[in-house]
């Protein structure tokens, strides 16, 4: 004799199951999400760290053979610069390779010391949610997203009786819609 | 913790902090085509002879956007002088950490001439991207950005 499928509770156990497994990946989205949406604010990838210098007669100085490597003992700074460039007649750039950048400026006799650095996690985070991968994470992502189509939906089943879909709680789920229609109503039009 | 946690444990920071893993070079697209290089300084003094043609051009990255990394303007030959690389959004993405690398990029060659006003912003934006310092008054005639949209880049070390 066929078991009857008890739907109520197949549909409680897939919510939960599926949204153990969507938990990672909710947060990485969720948390680069904000990142990403201040991307005017800040630089959700990398932290640039500034600091300026005041060296006397560096027009001078720049000049002679051993600049380079005197700039960076100066500096205390190690390594090798790998690239140098004149952006405009006072402004000198100079990158090593330790992802930094000495912007030097012969009139103002000053050197800004620009530092570079991935920011951790949150730039990996950034390189899924943008889908910089491409390839096969395209298609994973597409299959994450109808996994959180299901547990939204499956959520609209989960209650029963007084605090249920039927009952005034569902006028969240109708919030939920008319919040994002008020804004593109008031911002789009 | 128990063995299995610390093994999870390790697995996710593991893939989750392999940033910028140094590579010798690196392909953008199609990755550059080294058969149609020009210099810099020669496709600004006539770019109309540049137009319709792939071109390719060599130069130190001294400037990367630093939003979606979708530009970098490449040192010329000459002092002073940059060209810019532009993709579109996501198309290639740039990243901060290659300011100094020699890149290669080819492509078609475009040309944006703008009016007196639109140059202004367009130079006080790109100072303010930069955090550059920037005095809209010094900019007194219009300006054409000339830019590669390229179809393949390669970022040396």
């Amino acid at each position: 004799m066929a078991k009857n499928i008890n739907w109520f509770r197949l549909n409680r156990n897939l919510h939960r199951d599926i949204g153990y497994f969507c938990v990672g990946l909710t947060l990485i989205f969720a948390i680069s999400g904000i990142a990403l949406n201040h991307v005017n604010d800040w630089d959700p990838n990398y932290q640039v760290t500034q600091t300026e210098h005041a060296i006397s007669n560096i027009a001078k100085k720049i000049n002679q053979d051993n600049f380079e490597p005197w700039l960076l003992k100066e500096l205390s700074l190690s390594g090798t610069v790998k690239a140098r460039f004149w952006q405009t007649p006072t402004t000198y750039k100079l990158f090593t390779k330790n992802n930094q950048t000495l912007i030097i400026n012969v009139a103002k006799n000053t050197v800004v010391l620009q530092q570079i650095s991935p920011r951790f996690l949150l730039k990996n985070f950034n390189f899924l949610h943008l889908n910089d991968a491409r390839s096969a994470w395209t298609y994973y992502s597409d299959f994450y997203a109808a996994l959180l189509i299901y547990l939204a939906l499956s959520a609209l089943f989960m209650v029963k009786g007084k605090k249920g879909i039927k009952s005034s709680r569902g006028l969240l789920v109708v919030a939920g819609f008319l919040i994002p229609a008020a804004f593109v109503f008031i911002y789009a039009y | 913790m128990s063995g299995l946690k610390i093994i999870i444990v390790m697995i996710l920071s593991s893939i989750f902090s392999l940033t910028n893993t140094a590579h010798a070079e690196q392909n953008y697209g199609k990755g550059a085509d080294m058969k149609h290089l020009a210099e810099i300084s020669a496709i600004l003094a006539s770019p109309t002879k540049f137009m319709d043609t792939d071109v390719t051009v060599k130069g130190a990255i001294v400037k990367v956007c630093k939003k979606r990394g979708c530009w970098m303007e490449l040192a010329s030959d000459k002092k002073f002088q940059t060209l810019r690389i532009k993709v579109r959004d996501g198309d290639m993405v740039f990243p901060m950490t290659s300011l100094g690398k020699t890149a290669y990029a080819t492509g078609k060659l475009q040309a944006l001439p703008l009016d007196l006003a639109q140059s202004k912003k367009y130079l006080a934006y790109t100072a303010q991207e930069q955090q550059e310092e920037f005095d809209v008054n010094s900019v007194t005639e219009a300006i054409t950005v000339y830019q590669i949209s390229p179809t393949g880049v390669t970022i040396n070390d």
